[in-house]
């Protein structure tokens, strides 16, 4: 693997919408006149028309981070070796293999000698119990009651791993970019980048819930028209200025809005080949419909009691989580193409289980369970889970020795992913880590082979993505998981 | 039909070779083998940069035999399965349609063209030699004689002078950041003086707003940032940063030579190192402090200082030797090891004794033989450690000798707690605690003067007795404050003199007298707690009188005994190297030299046969004026960057800056004054120039460009007569933004902080912004449409105009706002419509129209006006 950060030339701007719906432009306009590699060089390149290159299993996905760090050894991966060796420190047990240094290079450190991210080597046991769930008999924690219902709708990759030890690792999961390589673009930015929109009065990435730790932006170097827009599960405040600061009547404003459309093209007989001028326009009548749409989106006033309590939304812990994935569903529902939402605020996230990490996965696991169960549920019984990607996923799991007496520490060797929906093999579990969880052994991925996986069930190849001058590794692209595949 | 098909694909795959060798395989070689095997490197004495080196081979062995595909090794080389065999080395192998025009060409008998030309060598790439000017008629601008010769050449006609309103807005926005207001509007079209045009030039850049603008242009370009990391904990940049952003816009008002200003940036420390005004100029290598990580902080210093100043991607180099550019990995370990030694520190300012609060981030030398090893394939974990690389420049760049010397520094510089500012601070502060103590032992004794229950009398006896000891130690350290300084002083200057131990001793005692006060303010504080403490805290109280007495005792003995330990008076203090770092090794003097060689490398970057920098600074500023560079890759002028549009040009202005003692203001006074920059930025009727130059290349009209965010934010404030006008200082934090009408550029702002308004309009990204993103998105239509600030200003606005116009006919409304929100004449067109929505809002809003006539179809005109593109454009 060679990480060299090589940050290319300046981007190609491109000056015409391209059909791709919410988009802006970008009017850098910087082209660059020498040659440049691409994958084939015969063919002169051209931008996504916005077109899956293949045939697409799913339109939409729903991605579901949790903040901080999800204890695979309590979630998905069981590991009764733990409770057996419990207290004992790894190199006691059959399983010092583990340690081999070798095997530990993976880490590449960001933050020398931190507190956290270090090797725990004493056992933790499992802090709760596991049950087969669903005609699959999938293992899935009493912490997820809910979920386990859903088994058979679900796929476990318990074979994950990643390099940053530390919560840069965030970042890493959504661009496949350690944080020392630089700021790339995420997974949602590529999707909005290929995809062409499926409804021109909404945004097409969105983004919910808590993002304080890791940096807002999405596109980097595709532009800031591929970052995720953020907006709230709240009708009355769905996204940043989404309504008039001053009172002022929609009668009024629409008018206003015609006003400045109606000026800008008068505008245009002078400046006839002003591109700018012409996306201003149309970015004034996308705002205004967004302005229109979303709080009609946001607004569950439709939606029954019983939907409601399908989400959790009637209980207080998992009513925030049950709102957010409600309002996923309603905008899955009309067309936005990635929903990318966070859960767990405080830290680097509220799943950063460093200590008393029985409490801390219980609470944060009893906020999301339910919700997204729900959302599994809702979206199946309205036929929509055939052609909507769910992820659940963290930077990292956690370590299989405890951290202070109750706690685990990141742990990037080993960890699991869980995908349901469009194009997805429910009741699968694929790839295994070793019987302490220490390292993924069979069927290893790395954290660009879910993303390879969820462009490739999209109708993408993100190689043929590629912008020029901005060479990216094989490790960027990823391997689809053909296993997990329907 | 069907032989005609025949006949298509029979001459498809008869490809013509010397086609196939010009269309496929020389574009393959050229991306893929020329940096290993062309005029940068020979490797296996082997060139593939024409016919003839393909077929005179690598040394004495053949690669290729003409007509035989299996006796040719490129082949080989290129199909083998072997990684290790296989060429090129790196990223995916040759596809097979390209292995296909391999063989079809060698079967040919591998014919080239005529005159092949080789790669020209890397040393004569253009920018890596001295720009030089061409001769140019006298009282030519040379902007306007190089533009035109570029027109004359492509038979393009150049757009006409725009309008006197289009030129001044352009001109206000673009040199001091914000819109002229009506009355500059008329003086200008009054004034019919040949020289009207050019006293604003001067006027504008003789004014201190020119400094912010250009001061956010260049800060953009240096990564100007203030600090960040994770909670309350600095891991990125300083504290104070804003002294360099200060800096910046004085250096820029007095128009400082550029190169002085990058000779001050990179090592101010070591050529004015008592200069306190200029120190702050370090912060340029403050800002890329990074707590954690000491590697990857000098990763991005090396990345971004040769980006900036030099156009150079010397990052490239950090893995394997440049690609592009004659510069090998040693050659960057090299470059690093300048600033290997540096560390960071904060000196204290007038007037403040809290570096939390105040104080200068600059940097210092601090480890002077901290050795630099050359990482292999840029690994850190694979330093080749049997060898420390000693700093130096790429080779393909010596200028003349180049010499690195130890500068030995003036005491004051290595110790500043020798500056007369950290005494009088001392002091200062704790005569301030002295005057709150006094205050506090006064209100003591009042409460019990004019006590009210009787039962309390015994708890305000105590809490009086504890002020007045409060008083005693407040006094005792305001007495030790002297002679600490005079201890202090004479350890430095003179260590080893009789009276300097006696003056340590003084020093110590007056430090043990505070101490002892403090321990007798502890007990009574205690008492007090413990006579206050809440059922079942009382244990807590105990402990604490418990402590407090023992602590007592400890400073009674100590007073008994005689030391010469004492708390030197601070005049700085050092930020922690890492998150490893102690105190005491925090606490170490500063050295009294520094190496030498960021001054070195400073004055190596600034010399006049340097060809690069002074072309990246003109194409820079080039590129604020025009929209557009004249090398489109700013950061890269190296043989991977673009050409330039304008060669002669750039060099022209490259040369002149430097003979001219690197004048910023007379380069920008070219740039201004010059025809080619007062054109319209309109293309109407010129539909024979589009096809000649679609993307404007040779600049024939002006680019249209969209403002900046902060020059959006500032043009609402300055149009409203809200704008504070108030110059540099501490940034204003995210809460007080919203309220502030400072200039955007003073807002704090960092990776993880961003002011909402501003992000919406590109920003700065802190991290590398060489040039700002011109996005169009409808989040910023929502933002001007719906955010507070839009709509108070719209009504400041409003306001404003209507007390002039309140009378006057709805068209004269509508012409005045155009005037001022678009700095044009509405066409009649523009007012019809108007006059259409003024008819249709009052008709929206009935109830309104009775109270105040059009006041309301008035006010969101002027706010949909702030909508318009022109609004947020400088044409």
């Amino acid at each position: 693997m060679n990480h060299q950060r090589c940050s290319g030339n300046h981007r190609r701007a491109f000056l015409s919408d391209m059909g791709m719906g919410f988009t802006g432009l970008a009017l850098g306009s910087m082209l660059q006149s020498d040659g440049i590699s691409r994958a084939d060089s015969s063919l002169p390149w051209s931008p996504p028309n916005g077109k899956p290159s293949s045939a697409a299993k799913a339109k939409s996905v729903i991605w579901l981070f949790m903040n901080g760090g999800v204890s695979h050894l309590e979630t998905f991966d069981p590991k009764p070796e733990l409770d057996k060796y419990a207290g004992k420190s790894i190199a006691e047990t059959p399983y010092k293999g583990t340690q081999d240094p070798e095997k530990l290079k993976l880490a590449r450190v960001t933050v020398v000698n931190d507190a956290n991210g270090q090797q725990r080597n004493k056992l933790f046991p499992t802090q709760v119990g596991f049950k087969k769930r669903g005609q699959c008999g999938m293992d899935v924690s009493d912490w997820l009651p809910y979920l386990g219902n859903c088994a058979d709708d679900m796929a476990i990759v318990r074979s994950m791993y990643t390099t940053d030890d530390n919560h840069g690792a965030q970042t890493q999961f959504h661009s496949g970019r350690h944080m020392l390589d630089g700021e790339f673009p995420t997974l949602g930015a590529w999707v909005h980048y290929g995809l062409g929109s499926l409804n021109d009065n909404l945004p097409q990435f969105v983004s919910m819930g808590n993002r304080e730790y890791w940096n807002k932006k999405d596109g980097h170097y595709l532009g800031p028209m591929h970052d995720a827009v953020p907006v709230r599960a709240a009708s009355g405040s769905p996204l940043d200025f989404g309504s008039p600061e001053r009172p002022i009547t929609p009668d009024e404003q629409k008018l206003g809005f015609d006003l400045v459309g109606k000026l800008n093209s008068i505008r245009g007989v002078e400046y006839p080949n002003d591109p700018a001028l012409a996306a201003r326009i149309k970015s004034y009548e996308l705002a205004f419909r967004m302005q229109k749409s979303l709080p009609e989106v946001m607004d569950f006033s439709k939606e029954t009691e019983e939907t409601k309590r399908v989400y959790g939304i009637d209980k207080p812990a998992s009513r925030d989580f049950g709102n957010q994935l409600l309002a996923a569903r309603r905008l899955v529902e009309r067309g936005v193409r990635f929903v990318q939402i966070q859960h767990g605020a405080g830290g680097a996230g509220a799943w950063d289980a460093h200590g008393g990490l029985k409490n801390n996965h219980s609470s944060n696991c009893a906020k999301v369970d339910q919700p997204i169960a729900g959302l599994i549920q809702d979206l199946k019984r309205r036929g929509l889970l055939d052609e909507t990607l769910i992820v659940f996923a963290s930077e990292f799991g956690r370590t299989p020795g405890t951290q202070g007496s109750d706690g685990r520490d990141h742990h990037i060797y080993g960890f699991s992913v869980m995908m349901a929906g469009g194009g997805i093999k429910g009741g699968t579990v694929h790839g295994t880590t070793d019987e302490i969880g220490f390292h993924a052994v069979e069927n290893r991925h790395y954290v660009t082979d879910i993303h390879a996986t969820i462009l490739h069930l999209m109708g993408l190849d993100s190689r043929r993505l590629e912008i020029p001058g901005r060479k990216r590794l094989d490790i960027d692209h990823g391997r689809v998981i053909p296993q997990i595949l329907a | 039909m069907l032989f005609n098909t025949v006949l298509i694909i029979g001459l498809t795959f008869a490809a013509d070779p010397l086609d196939d060798y010009q269309k496929v395989i020389k574009p393959l070689l050229q991306s893929r083998c020329y940096s290993c095997h062309g005029a940068l490197k020979q490797n296996s004495k082997l060139r593939l940069d024409t016919v003839s080196f393909i077929l005179a081979g690598a040394g004495k062995s053949k690669i290729i035999s003409p007509g035989n595909i299996k006796g040719s090794e490129l082949l080989s080389r290129v199909t083998s399965l072997e990684e290790s065999e296989r060429m090129p080395p790196e990223g995916e192998p040759v596809t097979p349609a390209q292995i296909k025009a391999i063989e079809r060409w060698i079967a040919a008998g591998a014919p080239g063209p005529e005159n092949e030309k080789p790669e020209v060598s890397p040393k004569d790439h253009w920018a890596f030699n001295s720009p030089a000017k061409v001769a140019i008629p006298a009282n030519t601008n040379p902007v306007d004689f190089f533009t035109t010769e570029a027109w004359k050449k492509k038979n393009l006609q150049p757009q006409q002078t725009a309008g006197k309103r289009t030129l001044l807005r352009r001109l206000y926005l673009d040199v001091i950041g914000l819109p002229p207001l009506e009355a500059d509007y008329l003086s200008f079209i009054n004034d019919s003086s040949p020289d009207a045009y050019e006293k604003i030039v001067d006027k504008l850049l003789a004014s201190q707003q020119y400094g912010e603008r250009w001061g956010r242009h260049w800060l953009d370009i240096w990564r100007y940032t203030d600090w960040w990391g994770l909670g309350a904990e600095l891991r990125n940049s300083q504290k104070h940063i804003w002294h360099f952003r200060d800096w910046t816009i004085e250096s820029l008002n007095n128009n400082l030579p550029y190169d002085e200003m990058v000779r001050q940036m990179i090592a101010a420390d070591e050529l004015s190192p008592t200069d306190d005004k200029k120190l702050r100029a370090t912060g340029f290598l403050a800002r890329q402090y990074f707590k954690f990580n000491h590697n990857s902080w000098m990763e991005e210093t090396v990345e971004h200082t040769f980006k900036a100043f030099m156009g150079l991607t010397i990052n490239c180099v950090r893995c394997h030797d440049h690609k592009y550019d004659p510069v090998t990995q040693v050659e960057y370990y090299q470059l690093r090891a300048f600033f290997e030694p540096y560390q960071v520190r904060t000196d204290m300012v007038s007037g403040e004794s809290d570096f939390e609060k105040n104080g200068i981030p600059r940097v210092f030398d601090c480890n002077l033989d901290a050795p630099t090893y050359l990482f292999v394939r840029g690994d850190e974990k694979n330093p080749k450690k049997d060898k420390a690389i000693p700093p130096g420049v790429p080779s393909f760049l010596t200028l003349g000798d180049f010499k690195i010397e130890p500068v030995n520094l003036p005491i004051e510089a290595h110790a500043p707690e020798l500056k007369p500012i950290a005494y009088e601070n001392a002091k200062l502060l704790a005569k301030s605690k002295s005057e709150a103590a006094s205050k506090a032992y006064s209100l003591a004794e009042e409460a019990l003067k004019s006590i009210k229950k009787p039962e309390e009398k015994s708890l305000l006896e105590k809490k009086l007795a504890s002020a007045k000891q409060g008083l005693e130690f407040a006094n005792e350290e305001e007495k030790s404050i002297e002679p600490r300084w005079l201890a202090t002083k004479a350890k430095l200057l003179e260590p080893m003199k009789a009276e300097t131990k006696a003056k340590a001793l003084l020093a110590s005692k007056a430090e043990k007298q505070t101490a002892l006060a403090k321990a007798n303010l502890d007990i009574l504080n205690a008492e007090i707690e413990l006579l206050t403490a809440a059922k079942g805290k009382e244990d807590a109280a105990k402990k604490k009188m418990e402590a407090a007495t023992k602590a007592q005792e400890v400073a009674s003995k100590n007073i008994a005994t005689p030391s010469e330990v004492f708390t030197a008076i601070k005049g700085s203090i050092k930020t922690l190297e890492s998150n490893l770092e102690k105190e005491d090794s925090r606490n170490k003097p500063y050295p009294k030299t520094s190496t030498g060689r960021r001054s070195a490398l400073a004055k190596w970057m600034t010399d006049k046969s340097n060809p690069l920098t002074a072309r990246v600074a003109v194409n820079h500023i080039w590129a604020r004026h025009f929209g557009r560079p004249l090398v489109d890759t700013v950061f890269d002028l190296g043989r991977k960057g673009a050409l330039p549009s304008h060669p002669e040009l750039l060099d022209w202005l490259a040369a002149d800056f430097m003979q001219n003692n690197w004048d910023m203001k007379r380069l920008h006074r070219i740039m201004l004054t010059s025809k080619a920059y007062q054109m319209n930025s309109s293309t109407l009727g010129m539909e024979k120039n589009i096809a000649l130059d679609p993307d404007n290349k040779l600049l024939w009209h002006m680019n249209p460009r969209r403002l900046e965010a902060q020059a959006v934010r500032d043009s609402m404030l300055q149009l409203a007569g809200k704008l504070d006008t108030t110059i540099g200082g501490p940034t204003i934090p995210p809460a007080a933004q919203n309220e502030s009408n400072r200039r955007a550029l003073y807002f704090f702002q960092s990776h993880n902080e961003h002011n909402i308004f501003l992000m919406q309009f590109d920003d700065a990204n802190v991290l590398e912004c060489y040039k700002r993103e011109e996005s169009i998105l409808p989040q910023q239509a929502l933002t001007l449409s719906n955010s507070k600030i839009a709509w108070s200003m719209a009504e400041a606005i409003h306001t404003q105009l209507q007390l002039k116009l309140s009378q006057a006919s709805d068209k004269e409304f509508i012409q005045a706002s155009f005037r001022l929100l678009l700095g044009s004449e509405p066409n009649d067109a523009e007012i019809a419509q108007c006059l259409d929505i003024f008819a249709a809002w009052n008709s929206a809003n009935p109830a309104k129209q009775n109270v105040a006539g059009n006041a309301r179809a008035r006010l969101l005109l002027v706010h949909s006006l702030i909508n318009h593109n022109d609004f947020v454009t400088v044409r």
